[in-house]
């Protein structure tokens, strides 16, 4: 794991490096963050995207975020064989399941970070696994819900304690 | 037994219930499971139930303190168990086992359907057969260290052609006499490993052929009738040839029980397990439940009194019992008796008790039919009335219930109104159509 975390980093700080140029529909959502619940003291954009220890990523627009697994984790799952998507309709509470993969015999659960309604899975997944290998944190997405509340979304880590944790390992 | 539960309930507030000459009450082994100290935990399970010790397995990965690791060692009664994401009616021949899916059918010696949580390929088990599960923290774990501990074992037992190979499977080279033979496979597969992972665990669970009496025949239940047929998301098993690792020994020296208390060693000596908790493991006599436990470690058999009493573990017997768990888990998949754009391989012949004009299309999502087209008319347009009003009758049935009963039912309203179609034909679709999908 520790090669894996040392081979990643320089793709995840270049990532970081990159963020301020992040396409403008993104700035939005971050706008409707409700008022005293977070600092603006560094660009609102880094903090749009969330990450959990248990290795996924939640991406807020408004009251709606895709969750995914991060690259981290797909590097060490290796090569997705299939994913299980949560039915529409699912409500989740923060750290249950909402769908899981499998790779190289291994399943693991994907847990929300947040609590939520599933409003879609990701019908590419479907026929196509292995696009978590090619794009974890892109097309890869794995759910879209609908979040109950959007300040649940602010206690997560950002990027960069989220690496910390990988990086320990 | 009643006097040991006083004792112990009187004394559980101080360290003196550390006792090395006696064993707990069995009703505490999930308390002991749980207690942040038991870094170190080694089960044998006296129960042969797949159901049982499944669940007694995840009651373990959910259960047990983050930071420790734990050997379980079971055998189950014959039962064929295929991975999370596959499909039963691919995998399985589903004839040769019991028959869960009608209500009643009485009990019998057939194996039995199961299930499990992990990923991976169908496996056939049976009294020859030993389970290992190794649970450990997730950060310091890799696919093949428990392997290499099984490897190990077997190799202190004389197997010392046994290895790891690069899908995390053990393998066996075969001796020198029979690799003359040319029929002879360069490996046989003697273990296939499993994986589960959760937040902050590991759960490495596999099969070992030891001294199976099924060896020769475990393709029997693992090969489909429908497999030229169906097409399926999800995940496919590789096929091996497979072995027994008594078959590399001299008879006199093999016993099952000799492995187990050698993986039990091996375990001890990759975790650091204090010398107490393996000789406590190593009770071969056993023939009750009992649990030994020191400063950081449990050690003891457990059984299907645990599945009663542990309200965790019976929850889980109840969801790998389920049906719903068993067949509408199954990932989306296509049965045809022709080729299709998805499938198109050729398909073999329909039996002669069938017109050549018969065709039978289904698509099923959660195990329940979204699409069919099944029609026995040559013309076209009569084809395609009756594929409508049977697909009618046919749309959001659950594959699991379609008895060939029901098959006939719904064949005989969907196609007898249409001219042409005579009692003997549906009958005989019927039982086509049961035979190929589990419907007997």
């Amino acid at each position: 794991m520790a090669s894996v975390a040392r081979a990643f980093r320089p793709i995840a700080s270049r990532a970081f490096a990159q963020k301020p140029v992040a396409p403008i529909s993104a700035v939005a959502p971050a706008f409707r963050f409700p008022r005293g619940t977070r600092s603006f003291s560094q660009s609102p954009l880094a903090q749009v995207k969330k990450y959990t220890e248990s290795h996924e990523w939640i991406e807020l627009d408004g009251n709606k975020a895709k969750i995914g697994i991060t690259k981290y984790a797909a590097n060490s799952l290796g090569d997705v064989v299939f994913v299980e998507l949560p039915e529409v309709g699912l409500e989740v509470s923060a750290g249950e399941p909402v769908g899981a993969v499998e790779s190289v015999k291994s399943a693991s659960d994907v847990l929300s970070p947040v609590a939520g309604t599933v409003i879609s899975g990701n019908a590419v997944l479907e026929d196509n696994a292995k696009t978590i290998n090619a794009s974890a944190e892109g097309e890869g997405w794995i759910a879209e819900i609908e979040v109950s509340d959007v300040a649940e979304v602010e206690a997560l880590l950002d990027e960069a304690a989220y690496l910390e944790t990988v990086e320990e390992h | 037994m009643l006097q040991r539960c006083l004792l112990s309930t009187r004394c559980s507030s101080t360290r003196q219930w550390i006792r090395h000459n006696s064993s707990f009450p069995v009703h505490r082994f999930a308390e002991f499971a749980r207690r942040p100290a038991s870094k170190h935990q080694i089960y044998q399970s006296l129960s042969t139930d797949p159901y049982v010790n499944l669940s007694i397995e995840h009651f373990l990965l959910e259960n047990a303190p983050d930071d420790s690791s734990i050997l379980f060692l079971y055998i189950n009664k014959p039962c064929v168990v295929v991975g999370r994401n596959q499909n039963p009616w691919l995998e399985t021949a589903l004839h040769t086992l019991y028959n869960d899916r009608r209500e009643n059918t009485p009990a019998n010696d057939s194996a039995v359907f199961v299930r499990r949580r992990s990923g991976g390929g169908a496996v056939f088990h049976d009294e020859g057969n030993l389970n290992y599960s190794v649970i450990s923290p997730r950060t310091t774990f890799t696919r093949n260290k428990h392997a290499e501990m099984v490897v190990s074992a077997l190799h202190r037992v004389g197997a010392i052609n046994t290895s790891v190979n690069d899908r995390h499977d053990i393998v066996m080279t075969p001796s020198d006499v029979t690799q003359a033979d040319r029929n002879e496979p360069p490996f046989r597969k003697v273990s296939g490993s499993a994986f589960k992972l959760t937040r902050h665990r590991a759960l490495h669970h596999g099969t070992c052929l030891l001294d199976s009496p099924n060896i020769h025949d475990l393709g029997r239940f693992l090969r489909s009738p429908a497999r030229g047929m169906i097409k399926a998301r999800g995940v496919d098993s590789v096929r091996s040839p497979v072995g027994n690792v008594s078959s590399a020994l001299a008879d006199s020296f093999f016993s099952m029980q000799a492995v187990m208390d050698n993986v039990v060693e091996e375990f001890a000596r990759l975790y650091n397990v204090n010398a107490d908790a393996v000789r406590r493991a190593r009770r071969a006599h056993a023939v009750e439940p009992e649990i030994f436990a020191g400063d950081n470690w449990v050690s003891g058999t457990v059984g299907d009194i645990h599945g009663d009493e542990e309200p965790a573990i019976a929850k889980g017997i109840a969801e790998l019992r389920s049906l719903d768990w068993k067949y509408t888990q199954t990932p989306q998949f296509t049965f045809s008796t022709y080729p299709i754009e998805e499938d198109p391989r050729e398909r073999p012949p329909l039996p002669a008790s069938l017109s050549a004009s018969t065709r039978a299309f289904l698509r099923l999502k959660h195990g329940a039919v979204i699409e069919s087209n099944i029609s026995i008319s040559s013309d076209a347009s009569i084809a395609s009335l009756q594929a409508s009003r049977v697909h009618e009758l046919l749309n959001g049935q659950k594959l699991h219930e379609m008895t060939v009963e029901r098959w006939a039912d719904i064949l005989q309203q969907g196609l007898s109104a249409t001219n042409g179609v005579d009692e003997s034909s549906i009958r005989a679709l019927a039982k086509y159509l049961a035979d190929m999908l589990g419907g007997h």
